[in-house]
């Protein structure tokens, strides 16, 4: 995808309300990485239920996505639309960003309904798809 | 295995001969072939072939001593009936063969939520359960996508091992055993593998 692709999709969401434009910050784009790091870090600590895995490694992955989106200039309290823009703000593919959302489904149902039951393979692809973007995102080129 | 648009649209009959002639267009079936994979009598299933082929829905040929039925590409409503399959009573075939290539491994496939129930509107997701080793949402995903494409819905899979799947029964996890309590659409496996033996009459 190039630069100018990125732009026009992510204008578009921006013409329909769905973004909001906002000067990135180079600042918070580094405390969202930051967080995002130690969050990682912490998924891999031994004796952790896969509950609190899942909820580290989903915000870790929530952070990333967001810093991205503030990178290119926009921003959205929407986590759906949060990681459906990763295709455009980190060039993921289609795939994993509905790996991510059923994640965000599956944290929703866990927040909301109880539903506690953490499924080892997608916390598995969970982690593999936020270290990429962790990857993504650390490559992105200085903001002035 | 009902579907809340198909049956307010088509008898059962009807149905089955369009699922399967409008779901494989490019395919032409003979009587028997369609009565046994209609699983419905053989005097409805002529009858209703008989009025599909004079209203030009369907074509027929003889080849052989057999007659053999296709889905008419020049009838004025043939990519609209397609659709119309599809979108319905399709979905379990359009699900099934994009998992075609995983289907040996797997141990039990099924559709199951508001399409299985019946009562799916147009945004109604696919959820699929499938039970087998070695599985990816990404994978499983991709394998997806086309159907979801040709569905113009979306397809939501759960994975589990076999091991993860009978522990969860076993322990009467509460996502599970509510699945387990609807109506399924079976693409690979069957209601009684899910029961205790002697149990089959509970199941809806």
């Amino acid at each position: 995808m190039t630069e100018s692709n990125t732009r026009i999709a992510l204008d578009n969401l921006v013409k329909v309300n769905k973004l909001k434009l906002e000067p990135p910050d180079q600042a918070e784009f580094n405390g969202m990485l930051k967080a995002a790091k130690n969050k990682l870090k912490d998924v891999m600590l031994d004796g952790l239920s896969t509950d609190s895995q899942f909820s580290l490694a989903y915000s870790a992955a929530h952070a990333l996505a967001l810093a991205a989106l503030r990178w290119h200039g926009y921003r959205s309290d929407n986590r759906y639309l949060v990681f459906q823009c990763l295709q455009h703000t980190l060039g993921l593919s289609t795939i994993k960003w509905r790996v991510l959302d059923k994640c965000h489904n599956a944290r929703n149902l866990a927040e909301y309904e109880g539903h506690l039951e953490i499924d080892a393979q997608l916390l598995k692809e969970l982690i593999e798809i936020t270290l990429e973007c962790q990857e993504l995102v650390a490559a992105l080129p200085g903001l002035e | 295995m009902v579907s809340l648009i198909g049956d307010t649209l088509f008898t059962k009959s009807q149905q089955r001969i369009l699922g399967l002639l409008y779901g494989k267009s490019d395919k032409s079936f003979y009587l028997n072939e369609i009565v046994r994979l209609a699983d419905m009598g053989k005097g409805a299933i002529k009858r209703e072939l008989e009025k599909m082929c004079a209203a030009e829905l369907l074509t027929v040929t003889r080849q052989g001593n057999q007659n053999h039925y296709q889905a008419n590409p020049n009838n004025p409503i043939f990519f609209e009936l397609k659709a119309i399959v599809q979108k319905t009573f399709g979905v379990s075939d359009c699900v099934k063969s994009a998992l075609e290539s995983l289907l040996p491994a797997l141990e039990m496939v099924f559709i199951y939520g508001s399409i299985a129930k019946g009562s799916e509107g147009g945004g109604s997701d696919v959820d699929v359960m499938l039970v087998g080793d070695d599985l990816s949402y990404s994978g499983v995903m991709t394998l997806l996508e086309p159907a979801e494409t040709a569905l113009g819905r979306q397809i939501n899979p759960t994975l589990y091992t076999p091991k993860a799947f009978s522990e969860r029964v076993n322990t009467n996890q509460n996502f599970i055993t509510s699945v387990i309590q609807q109506p399924k659409i079976w693409l690979k496996g069957e209601d009684s593998v899910l029961l205790p033996p002697g149990d089959e009459l509970n199941m809806s």
